[in-house]
């Protein structure tokens, strides 16, 4: 019976790591789908937002949680206003160009970060911070739950946005088809800016929700965010929402699996051969109908 | 052609006399001729074939690292090592490539992203092989006609050797066959197929070619740091500065990537006081103001202005 308890640990945390890493992917995979640019900022945004949250709790003394009123508008304006000035000049021209783009914007962030706050790892100290509680003999820590939490309602949120509003059914319209959007009246472009500020706002408020459990370095931990997100939604496919919530929890599980059973050095590497057999074998991801748009 | 044979006269030139001249700055002049040779040799697989690896730096690593580990636990003499690690950065570029090219665009680069961070995590995690996460150190090396490896100088010319080497190499393609099925599969695989060029036979030879110069420089490089240690040497950053280089002064163009590699690291020996560790934000800006203004970077968009110019020259006269 111990080794089903152990196991059943092992998926719960991976579940609940998978979770943020859903966060994190789906920010990616929804600039994707409709900008079709591959953003290699976005892990420095989850840093940015991490960094937003030590800041908020340097200065005011607020709890991370509470700090994400004032993140996340922040994230999207500043989203908005990166899409403005510098992508959408790239929106046209090869699609190598916006990912260099995007990369320029990742150098910038992690070393502007890395001048304001100095190199030391930081975090939030929280008073739940170690706490957990068991359910059925499982252990479950209070941040990751939290942070479960937030990515539900977030997901819950940005499904009614993309299903039931009029600006989600611009954002999948201009996903389908940019030209035909436009055409029916969409301003793209505005479309652009949104959902790029929106991505930004999913990296910031997964960055905050993981403070209390990581600490946040400017310029490793942002590749490392970027990397994943990259994982997240391959496993998933590509600029597919729901896909990429399962792509997050099956890295997770798979990580955390992976490091427990088999060698815990290579944890980092599991996710990454998972992405090359995915990317080789099936590169429309896991859930992705089967239409090679590459 | 004859333009490009005068001005690597030059730069070979300038090379041998420049330790006479500038006994003091030789280390910052290594790193732009390793940056250079790095740079030039991503430049056939990211530029004239148009395959954008962001994971050159595993073949930086290598090299580095068999040129290391062949000297402390083998005594090999570098010459050897490098040549074993040219040789077998050749087979895993045919292996990586194999693996990888039936991607194209963005999934390509993001595939490279993927091995060289498995790659990395396999240097930290072998001890028996590599030192694992402490390193190797090159403690002794031999003496071939009396020259000390370790002084500065010696570490100059190997380098000075190494970046004229590869331009050459660049120069001589670039006229040949192979030079014109690498810029056809760039510009369209399917009609580079059409007139009978096989785009993944093209890609493969490019990336050994390239994966083999790269290793030879980053021996050289084991030799300068004399102290190889996997988060600095396969550090993803490492494979974006040369990406980075070679895009900054001008992707497909013989000197571009040269031009590139004196640009920013004299930028960022310029900045080194004002940005500290953060000097990789040069290549930022840097590379956002190519993205958005100078399309074909440095080189290329000044060679477009030449031929302009000289177009509008024949139209007056």
């Amino acid at each position: 019976m111990a080794g089903l308890d152990i196991l059943l640990q092992n998926v719960a945390n991976g579940v609940l790591m998978g979770g943020v890493y859903a966060l994190i992917g789906i920010g990616l995979t929804l600039v994707f789908g409709v900008m079709r640019t591959i953003n290699f900022a976005h892990g420095d945004f989850v840093v940015l937002g991490m960094y937003s949250a030590v800041l908020f709790n340097a200065l005011l003394g607020w709890d991370p949680y509470l700090s994400l009123l004032l993140a996340m508008p922040i994230g999207f304006f500043a989203g908005v206003v990166v899409e403005r000035f510098i992508l959408s000049r790239v929106v046209d021209a090869p699609p190598e160009s916006a990912l260099l783009a995007t990369l320029g914007i990742s150098l910038i962030i992690g070393n502007a970060i890395l001048l304001t706050f100095g190199g030391e790892p930081r975090s939030v100290q929280v008073s739940y911070a170690s706490s957990t509680f068991s359910i059925a003999g499982v252990n479950v820590s209070m941040v990751l739950l939290l942070a479960g939490i937030a990515t539900v309602i977030m997901i819950a949120a940005l499904y009614a946005l993309l299903n039931r509003t009029e600006i989600g059914r611009a954002i999948r319209g201009t996903a389908e088809n940019r030209l035909g959007a436009e055409l029916v009246g969409i301003d793209t472009r505005r479309i652009h800016s949104i959902v790029f500020g929106l991505g930004v706002m999913l990296a910031v408020m997964a960055g905050v929700t993981l403070i209390p459990l990581l600490f946040a370095t400017p310029t490793n931990t942002g590749a490392v965010f970027t990397l994943k997100a990259f994982v997240v939604t391959v496993l998933g496919g590509l600029g597919n929402v729901g896909a990429a919530i399962a792509g997050g929890i099956l890295l997770g599980v798979v990580e955390v699996l992976g490091a427990s059973y088999f060698m815990s050095e290579y944890r980092e590497a599991y996710g990454l051969i998972a992405f090359l057999l995915i990317l080789l074998f099936r590169p429309e991801g896991l859930f992705g109908r089967t239409v090679k748009r590459v | 052609m004859i333009k490009h044979l005068i001005g690597l006269g030059v730069l070979l030139a300038v090379g041998i006399a420049y330790p006479a001249i500038f006994p003091n700055n030789l280390t910052i002049a290594i790193s732009v001729l390793l940056f250079a040779g790095w740079a030039t040799s991503w430049d056939l697989l990211g530029g004239w074939n148009g395959q954008v690896s962001l994971g050159h730096a595993s073949f930086v690593g290598l090299g580095a690292y068999f040129v290391a580990i062949g000297q402390s636990q083998f005594g090999l003499a570098p010459w050897w090592t490098m040549a074993m690690a040219a040789a077998f950065a050749a087979v895993l570029g045919y292996f990586w490539g194999q693996l990888t090219f039936s991607l194209r665009g963005p999934y390509f680069s993001l595939s490279t992203i993927a091995v060289a961070e498995i790659l990395r995590l396999v240097a930290i995690n072998e001890e028996w092989l590599t030192g694992g996460a402490t390193g190797v150190f090159i403690a002794t090396l031999p003496e071939p006609f009396g020259i000390d490896l370790f002084s500065r100088t010696a570490q100059f010319y190997m380098a000075l050797a190494f970046a004229a080497m590869v331009i050459a190499i660049v120069i001589a393609i670039s006229r040949g066959r192979f030079g014109y099925q690498l810029r056809a599969v760039r510009e369209d695989e399917d009609s580079a197929m059409a007139s009978g060029i096989d785009p993944t036979a093209t890609k493969l030879k490019a990336f050994m070619l390239s994966a083999a110069l790269t290793s030879i420089g980053g021996g050289i490089y084991g030799i300068v740091l004399a102290f190889i240690e996997p988060h600095v040497i396969f550090a993803l950053l490492l494979s974006v500065q040369i990406a980075l280089t070679a895009i900054i002064g001008g992707r497909g163009t013989i000197w571009g990537p040269a031009v590139g590699a004196l640009v920013l690291v004299g930028a960022g020996e310029m900045f080194r006081t004002t940005f500290a560790e953060a000097n990789m934000l040069i290549y930022g800006i840097l590379i956002l103001v190519v993205v958005l203004f100078l399309p074909r970077g440095i080189v290329g968009e000044l060679a477009r202005r030449h031929i302009r110019r000289l177009y509008a020259k024949r139209a007056q006269g």
